[in-house]
């Protein structure tokens, strides 16, 4: 899932300065999950700025609402009957879910409510941890299902470092070291052997530099005749 | 929750969780007292009357 956290209240307060009436949105999907931005976090979240705003002297409006998904058109759609009323969307989804809110209501000023951090998952009841940076071109195969991209601090290819020290990373003593894991999986699996093919050096071209990237499926593509 | 009161400004103080038993009257009411004393030290909630969900805080 994409995991975010909400900014603090002192930055939303400045962001919405100057606003009148501002509508909160949620969304249902990655975000509320990780505790950050569904319906439950919108209501909390619209109170403590009402209270906040209102203590400052300017007390805003707010409403609420919270979408399926933020991220895809037909579930903000139904939104744009709703928002003449609003000088501000304070989007409690992730930085696609603004941008999306944006993109498709230009008129209205769209300001995030989140900081959007990683794809992760919770490895334990309140922690999460990263463990994709989506580069494009898995590797995960090579590396018994752990990935040094994303949880080896040198993103090596050919691990371990000398760094590593009783299974830990020396860029930070907390974090596992990803190519131990990846030794001790590997040989659990009774394929160590498959660890002494040196890596070639990775294609980064599918990774994040160079702006946006794009899928096209043809084969799922309307035709163009038929597109928005 | 208190820690969000104080980012709002109202105080953490102003809510307690404390944990007791139901044959411990005696310390629950000298927490109470203690509470009581607490707030009426604070003051009236700034916010007066009136915000919440869709208005009121009471």
């Amino acid at each position: 899932m994409i995991v975010a956290e909400q900014k603090p209240l002192a930055e939303l307060k400045a962001m919405l300065d100057g606003y009148r009436k501002v509508l909160v949105v949620g969304c249902g999907t990655c975000v509320t999950v990780c505790f950050a931005g569904g319906e439950k976090e919108v209501g909390i979240l619209a109170s403590a700025l009402r209270m906040a705003t209102r203590l400052d002297g300017n007390g805003i409006e707010f409403d609420e609402v919270t979408v399926q998904r933020q991220c895809e058109w037909e579930y903000i759609d139904p939104l744009a009957g709703q928002l003449s009323d609003y000088a501000a969307l304070l989007s409690l989804g992730c930085g696609v879910g603004v941008q999306t809110l944006a993109e498709r209501f230009p008129a209205v000023r769209v300001l995030p409510g989140l900081n959007t951090k990683f794809m992760g998952l919770p490895v334990e009841q309140g922690v999460w941890e990263e463990r994709c940076q989506a580069c494009g071109n898995c590797i995960l195969d090579v590396t018994g299902g752990i990935c040094p991209i994303a949880r080896c601090s040198k993103q090596l290819l050919n691990g371990p470092c000398g760094g590593s020290q009783r299974g830990k990373c020396e860029v930070n003593p907390e974090t596992p070291c990803a190519w131990q894991l990846i030794w001790e999986r590997m040989s659990a699996l009774g394929m160590l052997d498959r660890l002494l093919q040196v890596q070639p050096p990775k294609d980064w071209s599918t990774s994040r530099d160079g702006g946006p990237r794009r899928i096209i499926r043809e084969d799922l593509r309307l035709p163009e005749d038929y597109r928005d | 929750v208190r820690s969000l009161l104080d980012e709002i400004g109202l105080g953490s103080e102003r809510v307690q969780m404390v944990n007791l038993s139901a044959a411990m009257g005696a310390r629950f009411a000298e927490i109470a007292l203690e509470m009581v004393e607490r707030i009426r030290a604070m003051g009236p909630n700034p916010l007066g009357q009136g915000i919440g969900e869709s208005g009121g805080v009471t």
